[in-house]
């Protein structure tokens, strides 16, 4: 039947295994299951065909395979379960035990290994910049339209009330959003130092991908990079949902300790909102908000980024309990169909959305989510970009935001 | 662990793919071992090649495959069933309608909705946003479950006290009969004209066709809903209290009841509110025009007192009583951390013998060392024992059916029936006899054969048969002729 029929012994915790009861509450929160109505492509049928080669001794055909590297890794299906299955945890075991057999492509490999090298990354990316601009680079879908030139601003080496963990990809792509979250940290009267590219990025991705290796080996330098007993606040969920498993990836005090420091950037701004500006109801714009699945059945957090928006928007729902975009990381290049499929739903629903409400600023709190959208033609900004603004602007209309009010 | 097909099962393959599409045909050892089952705890069903039709036309098509080949098709929705109504038996077609989701047609007018079998039942009432409407019958697994396994299983759900059960709302279905056929059953207003096969199709598990397209009646939503929470020191006088309310002339939108270790189990991770303290609690919901829920709220709350209540708790906004309702709907979530299996039981009884038949049911349950949990819709008597368990230690599935099996004999002997509304699928085909008398019995099957008289249609379900169902394990079977 397939190329690979050895059977793989996936070393997945026995008890998180058979927590699943089959009872497919989990099926309409799977968008790779909305899409196909297959439950090969579902939680439930991705439990039950990893308990088939655990325990049952079936051999790893590609059907098989492929039900594990179609999962998007949203966990839109742990926060439905009403067992409380760690599904993460089991499509992460299985990635990794099945990441000899399956190598991932060359081009993603060097990626990744980009990723942990962000000086290098930077350089590559003002180089791309400048191809751009000269025009002689072809355009490529996930690259945003027009690359910086220059990065985030270097660190201050003063100490800050809080760290903004800058991350990779973000730190050369979309400097603009850390920019963003400066200004509103500073209004609420706290000082910011940012982590920079020597702390570098967080080793989501190459968690996601199966390499727990390299993604060890990055939480521990994120960790040694980042001492001190600030809080450490995170502008992309993948990275803030990482940064927050560090505990559990590495299982130590001290990564423990430094999990606990970890707070999405609306949380943080969630408890200091006191500043934040406050604009008259007639004048707030509609916001459409997508959640990003690790903001949102990971973290927890997608209640703060509405009540931090509540201030100057009109928060618009999309009523889709968050169903994933399908950017997934570095999904949407080892999975583009379906990663493409999911991405027209979501859009479909943005624009059904928009018509009926007037709203036309979509914001996601992700660089992937709103990377992914984009090559469908949606503009998304961070949802602390659209609170910068109306800082801005109601700085004239109400004399200034940071007056305690 | 996947069984090997039988001779011919190629052929079948390759004119179903021709018929359908390569798209719309599975048939590989991963997937036939996922569709054995479903959400009961019914396993070693035997599945054939799974159909994923998109239109009405597809779905004739995999049924004319299938009388061609000499195979029985069993449809299957998101396989959320607890009585194994879609687990195949005997490898047939496996009839997927998960992709014909679509809403095709509201009129809010008329409150008569066309829907696709595939569509998920909060789908449909998510939709409706901002028309006032929503579709009424809401069982627990209405996040996932599809308007065409509602249908087929006449489900209910907490708010079908007051509003009816699935029947009550489906108006007229498209199906596709055994013979490939299509017909349309009842009316979209108006009663329907000579025999109500509409009526007769409601319920029929599968095993009379497969509906492709549903006309569905959309209720307006209550001006006004006010949920109360009241807490008993005993079962008895909680369910004292529901008689209490219905006999006062009040038709909650809702009441249930749940026990003191499922208000323990739901605290510790939903923390709702319930007093730990109770031995019950109660919740009932009221709704229509605002001054006759006021005047019911103050019924029910003297009721609760002539029942010795402890505290009235009336949800004061929007949030509280959600949160009420958060604690019951993630009841069964709750216990699963207690243990991994479960197995949540669903008998009827009458409403007066509450009590008394819930004390017998844990004595029973009990003697099998298996814990029991109680939450159930106490308007109706729909009973949800649900027993507790860990499938890995070894004799506790027999055990399980053997404690299944007492507590049908109990709802019976009290006067209930086998099932509020989960069907009898594969899990009760044996209890029938308990209920049904054989001329009975005789009356049902030749309902069924006039609609499937191959008996192709999702065969061994809902009456009882000699035929065995594939690898199906510790299934209890009632000795024929025994009638109680």
């Amino acid at each position: 039947m397939s190329a690979f029929t050895t059977t793989a012994w996936l070393g997945l915790d026995d008890d998180s295994l058979t927590a699943c009861v089959a009872c497919g509450l989990c099926l309409s929160h799977c968008p790779t299951f909305r899409l196909t109505g297959d439950e090969r492509m579902s939680p439930r049928g991705r439990i039950a065909l990893m308990r088939a080669v655990q325990t049952g001794g079936v051999a790893c055909d590609d059907e098989w395979y492929n039900s594990m590297e179609t999962c998007i890794q949203c966990r839109g299906c742990e926060a439905a379960c009403p067992a409380g299955v760690p599904f993460g945890e089991l499509i992460s075991g299985t990635r990794a035990a099945i990441s000899e057999a399956r190598p991932l492509p060359l081009h993603l490999r060097l990626g990744l290994w980009g990723l942990t090298r962000p000086r290098l990354l930077l350089l590559g990316s003002r180089f791309l910049a400048m191809l751009q601009r000269i025009r002689v680079l072809p355009r490529v879908p996930f690259l945003p339209r027009q690359l910086p030139l220059s990065g985030s601003r270097l660190p201050r080496r003063s100490e800050g009330d809080v760290v903004l963990f800058t991350g990779c990809v973000m730190d050369v792509w979309q400097p603009e959003v850390h920019d963003a979250c400066e200004t509103v940290i500073a209004a609420t009267g706290s000082t910011v130092v940012r982590s920079g590219p020597g702390t570098g990025c967080c080793g989501a991705l190459h968690e996601h991908a199966g390499l727990h290796d390299s993604a060890r080996e990055m939480a521990e330098h994120v960790i040694a990079s980042l001492p001190g007993e600030q809080e450490i606040l995170v502008d992309s969920a993948g990275c803030g949902a990482a940064l927050k498993a560090y505990g559990h990836l590495l299982g130590t005090a001290e990564a423990v300790a430094f999990s606990d420091r970890v707070l999405d950037i609306h949380e943080w701004l969630a408890e200091h909102d006191d500043s934040l500006p406050q604009v008259p109801v007639a004048d707030r714009p509609g916001v459409i908000v997508q959640d990003p699945c690790h903001l949102r059945h990971v973290q927890g957090a997608h209640g703060a980024v509405r009540q931090v928006l509540g201030h100057c928007s009109e928060v618009v729902e999309l009523n889709d309990d968050g169903l994933c975009c399908g950017a997934g990381g570095s999904y949407s290049l080892l999975q583009p169909e379906m990663a493409g499929a999911a991405r027209d739903r979501k859009v479909a629903l943005i624009r059904e959305v928009s018509a009926l409400s007037g709203a036309n600023i979509v914001v996601s709190a992700n660089p992937g989510c709103s990377m992914h959208l984009a090559t469908a033609g949606v503009e998304v900004r961070h949802p602390v970009q659209v609170v910068a603004e109306m800082l801005t602007s109601a700085d004239g209309v109400n004399g200034g935001a940071t007056d305690g009010r | 662990m996947v069984h090997e097909m039988p001779a011919g099962t190629d052929d079948l393959v390759a004119d179903l793919v021709a018929a359908l599409g390569i798209d719309r045909v599975v048939a590989g050892g991963g997937a036939r071992h996922l569709y054995g089952r479903d959400g009961s705890i019914i396993e070693g069903g035997h599945s054939g090649p799974i159909c994923f039709p998109d239109s009405t036309d597809q779905v004739a098509d995999c049924v004319r495959v299938a009388v061609d080949h000499g195979r029985a098709f069993v449809p299957r929705g998101a396989g959320t069933g607890l009585s194994g109504g879609a687990v195949p038996c005997n490898d047939p077609v496996v009839i997927a309608t998960t992709r014909m989701n679509q809403i095709h047609e509201v009129d809010t007018e008329r409150r008569i909705a066309w829907v696709g079998p595939g569509v998920v039942n909060l789908d449909l009432t998510r939709h409706l946003a901002g028309t006032g409407l929503h579709f009424a019958p809401d069982p627990s697994s209405q996040q996932a479950c599809t308007i065409g396994g509602n249908t087929a299983n006449n489900s209910g759900g907490p708010h079908c006290l007051a509003y009816g059960v699935t029947s009550a709302h489906v108006a007229a279905i498209e199906v596709v009969l055994s013979d490939a056929s299509i017909v349309v059953l009842g009316e979209e207003v108006g009663d329907a004209v000579g025999y109500d096969l509409r009526g007769a199709f409601v319920g029929g598990e599968g095993t009379l066709g497969i509906a492709t397209r549903i006309a569905v009646r959309l209720t307006p939503d209550p001006p006004v809903v006010k949920t109360l929470l009241l807490d008993f020191q005993s079962i008895v006088d909680a369910a004292e209290t529901v008689t209490g309310i219905i006999a006062a002339g009040i038709v909650p939108a809702a009441l249930e009841i749940m026990d003191q270790k499922a208000i323990h189990a739901v605290e510790k991770f939903v923390n709702a509110g319930y007093p730990l303290d109770a031995a019950a609690v109660l919740i009932v919901e009221l709704d229509g025009l605002p001054g006759g829920v006021a005047r019911e709220v103050e019924i029910v709350e003297q009721v609760g007192a002539d029942n010795r209540v402890g505290t009235v708790r009336v949800a004061a906004d929007d949030a509280e009583r959600e949160l009420i309702w958060k604690g019951r709907k993630n009841a069964f979530g709750a216990i699963a951390h207690i243990k991994p299996g479960y197995y949540l039981h669903d008998t009827v009884v009458p409403r007066t013998r509450l009590a008394e038949v819930v004390a017998k049911v844990n004595a029973a349950v009990e003697r099998h060392d298996l814990i029991v949990i109680n939450v159930f819709h106490a308007g109706d008597g729909n009973l949800h024992p649900l027993l507790v368990f860990d499938p890995r230690e070894p004799g506790t599935l027999e055990r399980v059916h053997a404690a299944g099996e007492e507590i049908v004999r109990i709802s019976i002997e009290a006067g209930g029936v086998l099932s509020g509304e989960h069907g009898i699928g594969l899990e009760k085909r044996g209890y029938m006899p308990l209920l049904f008398s054989p001329d009975d019995l005789a009356a049902q099957r030749a309902l069924r054969d006039a609609f499937d008289p191959h008996g192709i249609a999702n065969p061994l379900k809902v009456l009882p048969t000699s035929a065995s169902c594939g690898d199906v394990m510790g299934l209890p079977e009632v000795p024929e002729g025994v009638w109680v």
